[in-house]
């Protein structure tokens, strides 16, 4: 059982300590994006990475298209994992879509979860009356044409990077290994259940510490975007970073891990 | 060499931008595939500007990760926008210039123009496009072969089945047809003969002795008729019910109704059903079929010795074999074998031999789609071997 789901979501876990920080990638990554994070928390935490099922390693073929039409089937994951590592009071620190996967874990099992670290969370990309949040139906389109034009990019451009080398990541470039190098079909089908979704109403049922790391600058989720979060959910705190870009853990990863420690201090 | 004048004359766009996605360096190419002017673009516009959102979401998504975490991205396809508003497609590769502390300092890009590239793709792309089609339709096309071909193999089976059925049935009533014109046509024939004998004789006693006679021919043929009836109940009998039928329980059954013959006749029976102890199987037939195996055992005893009758059963070849040996008198096989299971056959001359018992049960055996074979010696023994049911 165990074997089989760290085979299904690539499970990575090390570090002793019993405090647990659980990460999650965001829309069309994998676990290697917290290589310049978790460095930084190994020794005092139990570091657990996964990839969601049709991104990085994890196993294809357990891509059901009808479990995963909505960001409930990898959030049951993320529950079914932590259930069979025997996880408790985990810190799950999620990206991007990953964030809202996190919000709907926290929703149905609470007292899994202490604290939840959302970097650039966005509850709905899709622009709806009065609320803003910054891309029309057309603009997702285009997302799609773009994941389908980069396909043959993707089986070859994308540099190789694996996990292993957290203290020497110099190294990374010269491993083979495959980065954001996933199946097209579920590429598409995972855009379109992250960006076209909608889980503004789950906010307001989460119950658990939240921390929202926001880049000043992020043409995915805006800082307005951020603050709507921040508003609906009744025991967060948001931090804004003055950094550009989606993955501030990438792109300023200091940043946010002095965000982050603060938090948990 | 002039790099100044090499970086301005090369035959690609180049542009250097800061971490923050601040343009501060292009080169002409660039400029002019994109239509603006140096002061419109240095130090202005960022790499994301020239991308349409559904762009954007694929830059900060998946190109900058990539580009941040390896150093380097190639071959990615983005649209980009002239000043004006027209996109036009590009290949970008990308690499990140760090100074010897590993401090990111700018970020070189090269952008290729690929716009007949691009129309060729499409082609290619609709071409695949239609190849998959093609491909989902024949695999649909083959699923739907494939299931009939199925239907076809069953309605194929079922005629077998039928087809065995109707040869069995010819048999049958070519077996009957036989029976009808020589078992029936013998009695008749005598009672013809009786009639002539009864009406030229005048004497009383004589008429009195020949009508006796004629009695007895009548009950007999009544027997026959009414055994002829029983068979063709057996044969016409499309539903047959199946029970879970334990062979010591009706083995036991068999033996009590036997009970005088046995004690009379001081025979030793024994059974041994250990290796197939159960069997789905027409209770009713079976208890016939045991009847009739163990009484014409018995009344074909071998007068000299005390008859040793034994009763068991085997599984050969996934199949439940019945198995009846006696030590009695056996049958001439090669005489008599091609007529041993004809009705009103009797080869011995022994009081009770009325022939019947075998052919109504091959006439069981057969309609539950089994076979019966026998060996014999005369003055040896008899064994039955009675394959109850072909395995399928």
């Amino acid at each position: 059982m165990l074997e089989k789901l760290i085979k299904k979501n690539n499970v990575t876990i090390y570090g002793t300590s019993s405090k647990v920080m659980f990460f999650v990638h965001g829309y069309g990554c994998d676990q290697n994006m917290w290589r310049f994070i978790t460095p930084h928390f190994k020794d005092s935490y139990k570091i657990v990475l996964i990839d969601l099922v049709g991104s990085g390693k994890s196993d294809e073929n357990a891509y059901n298209y009808d479990k995963y039409n909505s960001l409930k089937g990898h959030a049951d994951d993320i529950i079914n994992i932590c259930d069979a590592l025997n996880l408790q009071d985990v810190c799950i620190v999620a990206h991007s879509v990953s964030a809202m996967i996190a919000t709907l874990a926290a929703v149905k099992r609470p007292v899994l979860f202490k604290k939840i670290i959302m970097i650039g969370p966005s509850p709905r990309y899709i622009n709806d009356a009065d609320y803003f949040g910054g891309f029309s139906q057309k603009d997702i389109d285009e997302l799609l044409e773009t994941l389908d034009s980069n396909y043959l990019g993707w089986s070859s451009a994308m540099a190789p990077v694996i996990m292993g080398n957290l203290d020497r990541p110099e190294l990374a470039a010269e491993l083979e290994a495959s980065f954001c190098q996933n199946n097209p079909e579920i590429a598409t089908h995972f855009a379109k259940v992250t960006f076209l979704g909608d889980n503004r109403n789950d906010l307001k049922k989460l119950s658990t510490d939240t921390l929202i790391i926001q880049s000043k600058t992020d043409a995915i989720a805006s800082i307005e975007v951020g603050q709507f979060v921040n508003n609906n959910i009744s025991n967060s705190k948001l931090v804004v970073l003055e950094t550009i870009g989606h993955c501030p853990h990438l792109s300023a990863p200091n940043k946010t891990i002095e965000a982050i420690k603060n938090y948990l201090m | 060499m002039d790099y100044k004048e090499f970086y301005n004359t090369f035959p690609s766009g180049f542009f250097s931008s800061l971490p923050n996605g601040t343009i501060i360096e292009a080169n002409k190419n660039f400029l002019e595939l994109t239509n603006y002017s140096r002061e419109e673009v240095i130090g202005k516009k960022k790499f994301t500007d020239f991308l349409s959102l559904g762009g954007k979401i694929y830059f900060e998504n998946v190109f900058a990760p990539a580009l941040k975490l390896s150093g380097a991205i190639e071959e990615v396809n983005f649209n980009f926008t002239k000043k004006g508003g027209t996109k036009f497609p590009v290949l970008v590769n990308s690499v990140e210039i760090k100074d010897i502390s590993g401090t990111h300092l700018y970020t070189h890009s090269v952008v290729f123009n690929i716009a007949q590239r691009k129309q060729y793709e499409q082609e290619l792309l609709k071409s695949k496009k239609y190849a998959n089609e093609i491909s989902n339709r024949l695999t649909a096309v083959n699923k739907e072969l494939r299931s009939r071909t199925k239907l076809i193999s069953k309605q194929k089976l079922q005629l077998e089945e039928f087809n065995q059925h109707l040869e069995n049935k010819n048999r049958q009533l070519s077996s009957f047809a036989h029976i009808a014109s020589h078992n029936l046509r013998a009695p008749v024939s005598n009672l013809l003969v009786l009639k002539d004998f009864y009406k030229e004789n005048t004497d009383l006693k004589d008429k009195a002795m020949l009508f006796s006679k004629v009695e007895i021919v009548i009950d007999r043929l009544n027997e026959t008729l009414n055994e002829l009836i029983e068979s063709l109940k057996i044969q016409g009998n499309k539903n047959i019910m199946y029970n879970a039928v334990t062979f010591d329980t009706v083995f036991a059954k068999t033996l009590a109704i036997l009970d005088i013959q046995i004690l009379d006749s001081k025979a030793v029976v024994t059974s041994n059903f250990c290796e197939a102890p159960t069997i789905e199987y027409p209770k009713l037939y079976m208890e016939s079929i045991l009847l009739n195996l163990l009484s014409n055992s018995i009344r074909y005893r071998a007068p000299d010795r005390i008859a040793q009758i034994h009763f068991r059963t085997e599984i050969i070849n996934n199949e439940i074999i019945l198995i009846a040996t006696d030590n009695g008198l056996g049958i001439d096989l090669k005489k008599y074998g091609h007529k041993l299971f004809g009705l009103n056959n009797t080869f011995h001359r022994h009081p009770d031999s009325k022939g019947v018992g075998l052919f109504m049960t091959k006439t069981q055996i057969e309609a539950v789609g089994g076979s019966v074979t026998v060996e014999s010696e005369v003055d040896k023994g008899t064994t039955f071997k009675i394959i109850l049911k072909k395995h399928k």
